[in-house]
């Protein structure tokens, strides 16, 4: 069996944590492409010095050649500008498309047969970007928001109950935005759902508080945003294909009709396995939940039509 | 570091030990009253160690006396169940070995957390509380948390997802009779009667309320082990760290599920003092009936070995 490859394009504190985190998990080599020079040798190499010490193997190489790439299994788009304070995902959008169209053309170019998941912000329109640009199948382009979501949900509540994080799950649909939507009927604590164990205006208060986790932590930092936990989120989307572990969690993927959804990337419940995107499974939503997604799901339409205004996805 | 007693060194004391030893942790005392038989295993742990990366402290001694200061003991000696072996006539022949254990306990460990995994698990577990005295908190049984992570994976099986994100509680007697909490089985928080045909979740409560006896029958001369081990280091993880994890134990009841004077499993949450909080779980109305019929029926068990 080859060796496998996972390429992550952007080596800032999200692209830079995401390798270091799949180097621990020891299942794949890994290149970091950034069109900073020295700055990706540099981290890649300090990553390689811990390797000792932190038992992991695995090669690990810093460039800003994008031929590097050449047959990844796995390409993890990070590149593009973090939000900053005021700044709304519109402003981003702008100018994080350009930057991740060239991406895209590199992966379609140098790794035909990878899967990607993108991490870009406004992610669910970043995601048409990739998905038009490259023109891969369906299954193979997908995007990291509601892992991450559902991880600040499940420490959220873990610390309300006072119960280990490790049994705690979550689920977190929509967008990545404001109008993500958060699942309390599928959030439990060992099978348990959080409905039975917690009143709806401490449920409300954590469901308000995962909606605004990004911007809390921004807030926090003043220039910077949060990396670790959407690093972790991208790891283990990373593991899921490359060791073909059929992980169900909620993703960005692309609908074709499913929750009445056509032709637009949003977060759904899939299982990732190594063919990407497996299958996506669709819940029985309650009204209420059913129109905070359609809601959030139009969000995500304007973004696709504002970028269509201004940008030619091909 | 805490530090675990375990009393009874065969194949469930043994692969705990190595199971606790691959956690990294807590130090593990194994002991038996056969000669020779704990300082082989440890040591043979021990030499695993370099290549399987701990170097957790793992000691063999043919003394209980070895137990002493324990801030866990596992209770792992006795007889395991004979095919076609009723579990009354099992208890006859387990109880009678509890006596000088739980005198040894109380001598060498008195604040210990005890985990008692010695079948028939429910009536051994409430004979060690009376027998040592202790706060029902610390004396703890495993049952639902074996049957638990038995249905955890024929659920991820049957639906072909990873087992990481699956959850599913059993709580009752650790006997046919124990109930599933049909709820509580999820894929990262979604019903699996939403991802799966009813009749093929109904199969597999079936099966796993007979899957101790299904590798008793194909394993003929032992019973199951790993997986025993493993729902033991679990709580020895959760009680030495402190986790406050959730999962279903054995322990006795005083009127919590409308049940009182019999240890069954029921959702605990675990911490270092043993049981820190008996979750009340919402039982749908043929759950609480089947629930309340297995205690009747544990009771009467134990009206008929007492007899």
């Amino acid at each position: 069996m080859p060796r496998r490859k996972v390429s992550i394009i952007g080596a800032g504190h999200v692209g830079a944590t995401a390798a270091y985190y799949v180097a621990e998990k020891v299942i794949a080599d890994i290149v970091m492409v950034d069109i900073v020079e020295g700055v990706t040798q540099a981290k890649a190499l300090d990553f390689l010095h811990a390797g000792p010490m932190r038992r992991y193997d695995v090669s690990i190489r810093g460039t800003a050649d994008f031929s590097e790439i050449a047959d990844s299994d796995v390409v993890v788009i990070t590149a593009g500008f973090p939000r900053k304070p005021g700044m709304d995902r519109m402003d981003l959008l702008k100018a994080n498309a350009g930057i991740v169209k060239t991406a895209a053309r590199s992966i379609s170019d140098y790794a035909p047969n990878a899967t990607v998941i993108v991490v870009s912000n406004p992610l669910d329109v970043i995601c048409h970007v990739v998905f038009r640009t490259t023109g891969f199948a369906v299954h193979r382009v997908m995007g990291m928001a509601g892992i991450l979501d559902s991880t600040r949900f499940r420490m959220f509540v873990a610390q309300e109950l006072g119960c280990a994080l490790t049994d705690v799950h979550a689920m977190v649909l929509g967008g990545h935005g404001d109008q993500m939507v958060p699942l309390p009927r599928f959030t439990t604590v060992a099978g348990i759902p959080i409905t039975q164990l917690l009143d709806a205006s401490v449920i409300d208060r954590m469901v308000n508080r995962t909606r605004k986790g990004g911007a809390e932590i921004v807030a926090h930092l003043k220039t910077g945003s949060a990396y670790y936990a959407p690093a972790a989120s991208v790891a283990e989307m990373v593991e899921a294909v490359i060791t073909d572990r059929k992980t169900l969690a909620p993703c960005a993927c692309y609908l074709r009709g499913e929750y009445g959804i056509e032709d637009l990337f949003i977060g759904v419940p899939a299982i990732l396995g190594k063919n990407g995107v497996e299958r996506i499974v669709e819940l029985d939503l309650e009204e209420e939940e059913m129109d905070q997604l359609k809601k959030s799901a139009d969000a995500v339409r304007k973004g696709v039509e504002e970028l269509n205004t201004f940008f030619t996805v091909r | 570091m805490k530090r675990v007693g375990i009393i009874g060194s065969g194949n469930v004391g043994a692969n705990t030990a190595f199971f606790i030893a691959e956690n990294r942790t807590a130090s593990v005392t194994l002991v038996d009253i056969k000669e020779g038989l704990s300082v082989g295993k440890a040591l043979d742990i021990l030499e695993a160690g370099p290549i399987r990366r701990y170097d957790t402290e793992i000691r063999g001694e043919n003394s209980i006396d070895a137990i002493r200061d324990s801030d866990i003991v596992v209770i792992s000696a006795g007889k395991v169940r004979a095919p076609d072996q009723s579990r009354d006539e099992l208890y006859r022949d387990n109880a009678r070995l509890m006596a000088p254990i739980c005198e040894d306990i109380k001598r060498l460990a008195p604040e210990a957390v005890v985990i008692n995994v010695v079948e028939p698990v429910d009536m051994i577990t409430l004979l060690v509380q009376k027998g040592l005295g202790f706060d029902r908190r610390r004396v703890l049984g495993v049952g639902g948390l074996l049957s638990s992570t038995r249905l955890r994976y024929l659920i991820s099986n049957a639906l072909g997802v990873s087992s990481r994100e699956v959850t599913g509680m059993v709580v009752g007697p650790h006997r046919p009779t124990m109930v599933v909490l049909r709820d509580t089985i999820r894929v990262s928080g979604i019903p699996a009667d939403k991802l799966l045909p009813p009749d093929r979740v109904d199969a597999i409560l079936e099966e796993v309320s007979r899957a101790g006896d299904t590798i008793l029958q194909l394993a003929q001369r032992s019973t199951s082990y790993y997986a025993p081990s493993a729902a033991i280091a679990a709580l020895v993880e959760a009680i030495s760290r402190d986790t406050k994890a959730v999962m279903p134990v054995s322990i006795r009841l005083e009127g919590e599920y409308g049940l009182s004077d019999i240890a069954v499993s029921v959702p605990a949450r675990i911490g270092k003092d043993g049981v820190d909080k008996i979750v009340l779980v919402k039982m749908s109305p043929g759950e609480k009936t089947a629930f309340l019929a297995a205690g009747e029926e544990l009771r009467a068990s134990l009206a008929r070995v007492a007899g």
